[in-house]
């Protein structure tokens, strides 16, 4: 009988031991466990009032030593576990921009793979410091997901993906057509009223997941898959060629909606946000001054005074602190380890990538496209 | 002797009176748990006002914004609608699924035992191989593998109006209504009441004289007798909607989609492989004797099995079957994966769309309980009146 | 004539030989053509599973891609878990081995020794599964590595059956190595188990929930037994709620809500532990009928004579009652969690990488995007689970015989 109460301690004994690592975060490395809840819980508290602002989070995540990135794990191109179980893609990339810029190390990001449904809860719960996850800048999204807006990484649209051998030009030829579309997210709302709009009927088939969706789709099951343009141009570009290879393919020139992505911080901490959204802007920035990372080291000994200022070097004497709580030279340090804007599209969904995307809105104005990096000074 | 009595009546201090102490101890527990619950429900409306989240349940009136394919449900309709519909759906896999399972699941399970060897192993092999597959990965795997890899409606197979098969469903014909139907199902739910009028007659009859009923043929017989005369007399009260093929769909007619058949069959082959292991299980279970009677007074093996095993095995395997029963009717839940609108996708797609996590969660649980408790209700029934007294 | 006189017939006739019972052409013949029906039956029987072994076949062994799957194994097995840092499973892989080694070899000290033969029959599903997997892996160093794990499980096991310990001791043990493994792999530097996934995911969801639920269970299952009123009624609102409800409810309950339920400046869990809750949650109710089922099972005898001992209520539960209701509903309890393990594959829907959720997720890698490969993974995964449940439901079935379940 003895053993019965022995066996009873040991249970409640791995009961309580789990739920305490539970509790301490999962239980990472142990020297981050006490920093970690501590910090969260001062960041919860100031969610807990809404018009807050008291910019805490930018010192919490100095001093917690990591950066928690909200990311998606399964979508091509922007964020997806490689083989060697490493996040790689365009959207990881950023997270790293910001750790490269807040903490100095591109590498101290903790990645959290979140579904569309639990991205801005979230982000409201303080469980993340920042959302780098393709989502899209819409109003609701501002006003009612307490959440704010950074710059825009990536100009994409929804598009419609057909057979080339089916004769649809436009939405309106694809009256009683059967639809892929993955369910939860903006594109199926965004079907339903571009349709609606138009008094064309059509039938849905809405997947939770990807991958039974591309299935059906090629099986001739349905007519049409809607998604954003830049996933279906990656699609296509890799579609096999066993099934006639992209050619087999076509985007229809119409956009179903404005789909602008940029990475998401919460509402009420102004300088949070300002320090993250020029850590991006300065990518942009970069390749407009044409710094890469395999020149950055030429770079920082230029004459243009503007290039100086950029890179944090003395210029007359003093550095440029313009007074977002990062270090003078942060660009350095993000453009060394991750690279300019043209570096990360061109490695992550450029024309030699899988997905194989053109520049188009997505180059710098100079170059006929949307970005237009602010000037720092 | 008062004072014998007087200790007996004297009641003891309420620190140890086994009535108090149950009164106080219930007491206790109730408040702990009321105010656990308190508790959580206070944290849940806070939060949710924090966050803009409504409280209450007014979404459920509000534009679903999503439409449910094969339904006549249209996006401007009520949430409320929508989970109707989805409730619907779920309900209609559920009793399907029941049905072909339990008949399934006897036939693999008598096959189990069968003197052939061939027919046992293959038995064997598909109980095995079924049981131990988690049922989300059936469903998903006949979907993709199975279903979607029918031909595509351009090359669909036709048998001129009768069916079109390909990936998008099998399509046979429908009975469409017409003028006429009104009537003529009046008259077939009054050939049903005299069919079962029918059938106490020939049993009183039975009971009094001791000939035999025959009541099976005889209320078959009334009852299609009277169809027969209904049918005649309405003239045409159901037209046939034949399928037309076209490049995108098949119009008219009945439709099974892939995705409903995949998880329907889904659902039936796996529930089926463990009812067939409930059946086997009851039918050893019958003592060696019943058998043995059985074959002595010279009935044949099929006899036997139908006569004198299965009645009694029937009364053993009912609880575990209720078991299967209600897990079949919740793994129906499992349609999301493959985009079947039942209750549980429609409630996440509106969950999507707006709708409060918390209420439309809390509904769906509310759905799922109210069939549960009615297939545990009905089987209870059963349950009771084959029951040995 | 009478009988005892010799009769001068001529001698009866030597009757021919009966048939042979024995051997293939006998047994085939009883079992495959004993009647026109039975061969007709077998002859279908026969071409069909032909049929069916040589579609499945071909697939397997020649149409099918299996590349991603070597790849893509330790994705599959373990998903992000750094990789430098997998020496760590492998220590816990050899911890288990010991400490279940050893358990298993004390429960069964006194049972029929078995020969080497049967011994490879039981472990049959499990050979075959890590087989496949070293086929896949096809290094040597997981080769050698995997035969260190069985040596010490088969070693650790003879030790269990020589040493001189008490057999109560064996779930301890058990417990203990498990508790160890968990150490090593999640703490003093490890990674933690928000960042599992894979299949590792899947044994940590599936041995954590009934590990978890089961106290939660007992105490159920004791409420719903009292005899005060406002207990009893409780718990039963609990369990019949609960096992009314599908588990993906309560596990987009866990995803969506706990959070919303904890007090402000308490941090949201991580995903696994919120899929983890709403597990045991669900389990602890069908542990709580099972438990239940045992109980009943206690003959009121045993109650009484406690009662005649002066044993105080909780005694009596404590020492007599639950010992012998919870060795009762051992197999039930196995079953369950059999039924828990194919089950997690269900957080796949709430977004966490277990098993499936990696099969899915590794298709749409670059080198494997869009091309269908997912039937292979589906399969693979298939394959894994079934290995896994099969061991397990033969185990059990052999546990009941030896504890004599059912018997008195």
């Amino acid at each position: 009988m003895r053993v019965w109460r022995t066996i009873g301690l040991a249970t409640l004994a791995t009961a309580a031991l789990l739920l305490a690592s539970g509790c301490s975060l999962g239980g990472d490395d142990d020297d981050d466990n006490g920093g970690e809840a501590v910090a969260t819980t001062d960041t919860t508290a100031t969610t807990g009032g809404d018009t807050g602002g008291d910019g805490n989070l930018l010192s919490t995540v100095q001093s917690r030593g990591t950066l928690n990135c909200g990311v998606n794990e399964a979508v091509p191109g922007f964020g997806f576990v490689s083989q060697g179980g490493e996040f790689e893609g365009f959207d990881i990339d950023y997270c790293k921009v910001v750790a490269a810029a807040v903490l100095g190390d591109a590498d101290a990001v903790e990645y959290m793979p979140l579904t569309a449904e639990q991205r801005f809860t979230a982000l409201q719960s303080g469980e993340i410091d920042v959302l780098i996850r393709n989502t899209t800048y819409t109003a609701s999204r501002d006003g009612s997901e307490g959440a704010t807006f950074l710059t825009t990484t990536f100009y994409d649209g929804q598009g419609m993906m057909v057979r080339a051998d089916s004769d649809y030009q436009e939405l309106e030829d694809m009256a009683g057509a059967t639809i892929c579309v993955l369910s939860g997210t903006t594109t199926e709302l965004n079907l339903e009223s571009q349709f609606n709009a138009r008094g064309v009927d059509y039938t849905p088939l809405a997947f939770e997941d990807n991958d039974p969706l591309q299935q059906a789709f090629t099986a001739e099951r349905c007519d049409g898959w809607t998604s954003d343009k830049s996933q279906l141009a990656g699609i296509r570009s890799n579609w096999p060629d066993g099934q006639g290879g992209p050619d087999a393919l076509r985007i229809l020139d119409v956009t179903m909606s404005k789909e602008p992505l940029g990475p998401v911080v919460r509402d009420g901490d102004t300088t949070w946000a300002s320090a993250v959204n020029w850590a991006i802007i300065a990518t942009l920035q970069a390749e407009e001054f044409d710094i890469s990372s395999e020149n950055i080291d030429e770079a920082l000994g230029s004459d243009d005074p503007e290039v100086q200022r950029f890179l944090g070097q003395p210029v007359e004497g003093e550095a440029f602190d313009p007074g977002l709580g990062l270090a003078p030279d942060f660009a350095v340090e993000v453009i060394r380890s991750v690279g300019n804007y043209a570096e990360i599209y061109d490695r992550n969904v450029g024309p030699d990538s899988a997905l194989g995307l053109e520049r188009n809105l997505n180059a710098l104005w100079t170059d006929g496209g949307l970005h237009y990096p602010p000037p720092y000074r | 002797m008062s004072a014998s009595t007087a200790a007996a009546t004297r009641r003891p201090p309420p620190w140890r009176d086994v009535r108090v102490l149950r009164v106080a101890l219930q007491a206790l527990f109730l408040l702990a748990v009321v105010s656990l619950v308190l508790f959580l429900l206070d944290n849940l409306v806070f939060n949710l006002r924090r966050l803009g989240i409504e409280t209450g349940f007014g979404f459920l009136d509000q534009p679903a914004g999503f439409a449910i394919p094969d339904s006549d449900f249209r996006s401007s309709q009520s949430v409320r609608a929508a989970i109707f519909q989805g409730a619907r759906t779920t309900l209609v896999v559920a009793l399907a699924g029941i049905a072909l399972a339990t008949v399934l699941g006897i036939v693999v399970g008598v096959a189990r035992l069968s003197p052939n060897w061939l027919v046992r192993r293959t038995a064997a092999l598909y109980v095995e191989s079924f049981r131990n597959v988690p049922v989300l990965l059936i469903i998903i795997f006949l979907y993709l593998a199975v279903f979607l890899r029918l031909p595509p409606i351009g090359r669909a197979v036709e048998w001129v109006d009768v069916f079109v098969l390909s990936n998008r469903g099998l399509v046979v014909p429908s009975l469409a209504g017409t003028g006429s139907t009104g009537p003529f199902l009046a008259v077939v739910v009054v050939g049903l009441a005299a069919a079962v009028a029918t059938w106490i007659w020939r049993t009183r009859r039975f009971d009094a004289t001791g000939q035999p009923h025959h009541r099976v043929l005889w209320a078959l017989g009334v009852v299609v007798a009277i169809v027969a005369v209904g049918f005649l007399a309405t003239g045409r009260p159901y037209g046939l909607s034949l399928p037309e093929r076209g490049d995108l769909g098949v119009a008219h007619g009945f439709r099974l989609g892939p995705e409903y058949a995949a998880l329907l069959f889904g659902l039936v082959l796996y529930t089926a492989s463990h009812i067939a292991e409930i059946v086997r299980g009851s039918i050893l279970a019958v003592s060696r004797g019943q058998g043995e009677a059985a074959d002595a007074l010279g009935l044949s093996p099929f006899q036997r099995l139908r006569l004198v095993v299965l009645p009694q095995a029937f009364r053993i395997m009912i609880p575990p079957l209720a078991n299967q029963y209600l897990n079949l009717t919740k793994n129906s839940s499992l349609g999301i994966a493959i985009s079947v609108y039942e209750v549980t996708k429609v409630t996440r797609v509106s969950i999507a769309q707006g709708s409060p996590a918390p209420q439309a969660i809390a509904i769906l649980m509310l759905v799922y309980l109210v069939i549960s408790l009615s297939i545990a209700f009905v089987t209870n029934l059963v349950n009771r009146r084959l029951a040995l007294p | 004539m009478s009988v005892l006189e010799p009769t001068a017939q001529e001698p009866m006739p030597v009757p021919e030989p009966p048939r042979r019972t024995v051997g293939p052409r006998a047994w085939a013949r009883e079992n495959l053509f004993s009647g026109p029906a039975n061969t007709a039956v077998s002859i279908v029987f026969g071409l069909l599973l032909a049929w069916v072994a040589y579609r499945v076949g071909r697939f397997v062994l020649v149409d099918a891609r299996w590349e991603i799957i070597e790849r893509n194994l330790e994705n599959l097995l373990v998903f992000r878990y750094p990789r430098d840092e997998l020496w760590r499973l492998w220590g816990a892989l050899f911890v288990l081995a010991a400490g279940f080694g050893l358990a298993a070899g004390i429960g069964s000290r006194g049972a029929a020794h078995a020969t080497a033969l049967t011994a490879l029959r039981r472990a049959a599903p499990m050979l075959v599964l890590v087989g496949v997997l070293l086929a896949f892996a096809g290094s040597l160093q997981a080769t050698l590595l995997v035969a260190g794990v069985t040596a010490t499980a088969v070693l650790a096991r003879l030790a269990g059956t020589r040493l001189a310990l008490r057999g109560r001791i064996a779930p301890v043990i058990g417990l203990a190595s498990l508790l160890a493994a968990y150490l090593l792999v999640a703490h003093f530097g490890g990674v933690g188990w928000r960042d599992w996934g894979g299949f590792h995911l899947t044994i940590f969801l599936a041995v954590g929930g009934i590990v978890l639920s089961f106290p939660l269970g007992v105490l159920l299952a004791l409420g719903r037994r009292s005899r005060l009123p406002a207990v009893r009624w409780v718990c039963i609102a609990y369990i019949e709620l609960i096992r009314g409800v599908p588990l993906i409810t309560i596990l987009f309950m866990g995803a969506f809500m706990l959070g919303f339920f904890l007090p402000e400046g308490v941090d949201t869990p991580s995903a696994v532990t919120r899929a983890l809750v709403a597990i045991t949650i669900f389990t602890s109710a069908y542990v709580a009928e099972i438990v239940r089922g045992g109980l009943q099972s206690v003959p009121r005898g045993q109650v009484e004579a406690a009662q005649a001992l002066g044993l105080s209520t909780l005694k009596t539960t404590r020492l007599i009652v639950l010992p012998q209701a919870l060795r009762a509903v051992i197999p039930a309890t196995v079953g369950q969690f059999i039924s828990l393990f194919k089950d997690t594959s269900l957080v796949f829907i709430v977004g966490l990488t277990e098993l499936l959720g990696v099969a899915e997720a590794i298709t749409k890698q670059p080198d494997f995007l869009a091309q269908g490969l997912l039937v292979e993974t589906l399969l693979f995964a298939a394959f894994v689970y079934w290995a896994g449940s099969y061991w397990m439901s033969r185990e059990s079935q052999r546990l009941e015989q030896r504890l004599g379940v059912g018997e008195r």
